[in-house]
């Protein structure tokens, strides 16, 4: 009797899920605008997706060309692009020198764009800059 | 000897900032998941309580976030983890900022299919905040990140 009565309601319930399944269906296939945003949704989230894997490279230590992508002054950090197509990610440190024509300069100094060779010691999977040259 | 590093340093607000937006936005999320399928007003207009404190507490937390970046960076073996988690986290600020704006929308609207939106949205904005936190927590726990270890003998504590 017991069983009978968990199957009754199980079927119940199971029919009912099947109506809230179509009528999210029927919602959706008779909103064709909705289908719209949905996928412009979609769109997003795969857009955020790679945003979010957008990253940075480790190389070997050494002395690498490359350009300044990127400037966060405030962190006293720069972002190279190498010649490669790698990029760097490096935090100046009280160790690391900064010159131009052979003279040490004021960080600055720099601007994204410019031409630079910057060598540096891999400790772990951190860069560590021991000079940055700006070579324009 | 080595002196025991004053508490309240930048890259402290950081772990003090992020932990009730996570809270907020998981719960908020839920609320919202429960509104589908229960009436009472409580997990809808809850939910969009929670999803808007849990957004401001989020653009809070990736703030101090990027106080702090600019101090452990030096410090990590593997920084790129420490991106990951930066990215991640934006992703995340982001997404819950969309689905804020869904939600006002659709307060005029009141149209089901954006109603399923707001909570699609919320299911994957949870997604990246689980795997922010679990950057994050990778960050602490393998990396040490802002986290000043004692000397082997404890003596800047005697």
């Amino acid at each position: 009797m017991l069983g009978f009565f968990c199957t009754v309601n199980f079927k119940v319930k199971s029919y009912r899920y099947l109506f809230y399944l179509y009528a999210f269906r029927l919602t959706l296939s008779q909103n064709m605008v909705m289908k719209i945003k949905l996928k412009s949704l979609v769109v997003l989230f795969i857009a955020f997706g790679f945003a979010a894997c957008g990253g940075i490279d480790v190389v070997e230590s050494g002395t690498y060309s490359g350009t300044i992508k990127e400037i966060e002054a405030a962190k006293t950090e720069i972002y190279v692009s190498t010649e490669d197509g790698k990029t760097l990610e490096l935090y100046f440190t009280d160790e690391t020198s900064l010159t131009k024509d052979g003279q040490t300069v004021d960080f600055g100094m720099m601007e994204e764009g410019m031409a630079v060779e910057v060598e540096v010691v891999k400790e772990g999977k951190r860069l560590d800059p021991i000079s940055v040259k700006i070579m324009e | 000897m080595g002196e025991i590093p004053d508490f309240w340093r930048p890259e402290i607000y950081h772990p003090l900032s992020v932990h009730l937006p996570i809270g907020l936005l998981l719960a908020a999320t839920a609320f919202k998941f429960i509104s589908l399928f229960k009436s009472a007003s409580v997990w809808k207009q809850g939910g969009s309580v929670l999803l808007f404190m849990g957004v401001v507490g989020a653009w809070i937390s990736v703030y101090t976030g990027d106080v702090a970046d600019g101090i452990v960076s030096r410090e990590l073996c593997d920084p790129i983890v420490l991106k990951n988690h930066e990215n991640a986290s934006i992703a995340m600020a982001w997404i819950f900022t969309v689905t804020v704006v869904l939600e006002m929308i659709n307060t005029f609207l009141r149209k089901y299919g954006l109603k399923l939106a707001v909570v699609v949205s919320m299911l994957v904005g949870s997604g990246f905040l689980v795997y922010t936190g679990h950057l994050g927590a990778t960050l602490v726990y393998q990396q040490a990140a802002g986290v000043y270890v004692p000397s082997n003998d404890c003596s800047e504590f005697e």
